[in-house]
């Protein structure tokens, strides 16, 4: 009887001690989030990468051309996280990358063609 | 028998010659309701639905051509974006505003997404859109609408630039949670004159300010003027007629080519 109450208690302190390590592991690695919180920073980094760089294309005329080429750069480098988006998602944002760069890199070829 | 063919023949050249000789050769001048009309039919047959009859002037009325051909993304091309359902369910092209939450001049847009199991309910929901030879009646009346505005002779009869001065409509330029840039002051280059290649036909003047307005810069360069360096591209009316250049909007949805004179606007000069 006593073993058994005595083995009872051990295995509850074991079992205790296992969750409080298992609990402090989980937050020190940084824990599960809920799915939002875990889709929000990634897809906030990009969005205002995004918004960043392509809410600039109206004032393009009056950049530098080295300006032109960094924004250029940034939307490049936009591409690739952009790739792994969803089908939706991708599509409208590949088209509105590529509208993005495309007119920084048309005038910065046209600023080109005016100094020769 | 010989006779009887010749006669067949001629009965066929009679009646069925007039007939092909007007196939594809005369193109009907749309009505004003009409101009800008699209059909859209990528995938709504294989559905069981109906085409989606888009309606160009009541959009245009409440949006620059910027939020929806920039921001929201749909190609310049009927057709040419593909839309899914499954786009629109998740909160992209038509479903950007149309979710059964977006409010728009105090109203609350109807929802866009349509699947193969609806309701006699979503049906008629489904129907505003996917209505294709159907009689579906419109909240919006074209004539009820364009009743105070400036009119003008093609397209739709009305002069859109006019109407936005005169503050009788108020195209937004912004989408909340889509659009990039709230700001309208766009740094263009001044208005310049394009010189035509027939003699005696006036100069057109191209305004980069009047187009900034509603398109923005990157709806048209690169992809519809490619051109960098100012009179290398040479622009045809036949070229445009086929919606190269200028006729990409305007044999659609802006002013058509048959309005001469709002394009070849500078005088000839004695």
């Amino acid at each position: 009887m006593f073993f058994a109450t005595d083995f009872k208690a051990k295995m509850i302190t074991v079992v205790l001690v296992l969750g409080l390590v298992g609990l402090c592991s989980v937050r020190a690695m940084g824990g599960p989030q809920s799915s939002a919180a875990q889709a929000n920073p990634a897809q906030d980094t990009w969005r205002k990468e995004f918004n960043e760089v392509c809410s600039k294309t109206q004032a393009a005329m009056t950049f530098s051309q080295e300006e032109l080429t960094d924004l250029i750069l940034r939307c490049d480098a936009l591409l690739p996280q952009i790739e792994k988006l969803d089908e939706s998602q991708k599509k409208v944002y590949m088209g509105r990358l590529r509208m993005c760069r495309g007119l920084y890199a048309y005038v910065l070829d046209a600023k080109r063609n005016e100094k020769k | 028998m010989n006779q009887r063919i010749f006669i067949a023949a001629a009965l066929i050249l009679v009646f069925w010659g007039p007939a092909l000789s007007q196939t594809g050769v005369k193109k009907k001048r749309p009505l004003p309701y009409e101009y800008g009309r699209v059909i859209i039919d990528n995938y709504s047959d294989k559905a069981d639905l109906a085409p989606v009859v888009f309606e160009h002037w009541i959009h245009r009325s409440m949006f620059t051509c910027r939020v929806c051909h920039v921001d929201i993304g749909f190609a310049m091309k009927a057709g040419a974006t593909g839309i899914t359902a499954a786009d629109n369910a998740r909160g992209y092209y038509c479903g950007t505003c149309h979710n059964g939450k977006r409010v728009v001049d105090g109203k609350t847009v109807f929802q866009s997404s349509c699947s193969k199991k609806v309701t006699a309910e979503d049906a008629k929901r489904c129907q505003r859109c996917h209505s294709y030879g159907l009689k579906v009646a419109s909240d919006f009346d074209f004539f009820q609408f364009s009743q105070p505005l400036p009119k003008e002779r093609f397209g739709n009869g009305l002069d859109w630039e006019k109407s936005e001065e005169l503050g009788l409509i108020k195209p937004a330029s912004f989408l909340e949670g889509v659009s990039t840039s709230k700001g309208n002051a766009f740094v263009v280059q001044k208005d310049f004159a394009l010189d035509p290649k027939v003699e005696g036909m006036p100069d057109i003047i191209f305004s980069h300010k009047k187009h900034t307005v509603w398109n923005g810069c990157e709806l048209c360069h690169p992809d519809i003027f490619m051109g960098v360096k100012r009179g290398t591209v040479k622009y045809s009316m036949v070229d445009i007629s086929l919606g190269k250049s200028c006729g990409a909007c305007h044999t659609t949805v802006a002013f058509p080519l048959t309005d001469c004179q709002r394009c070849h606007s500078k005088p000839v000069q004695p």
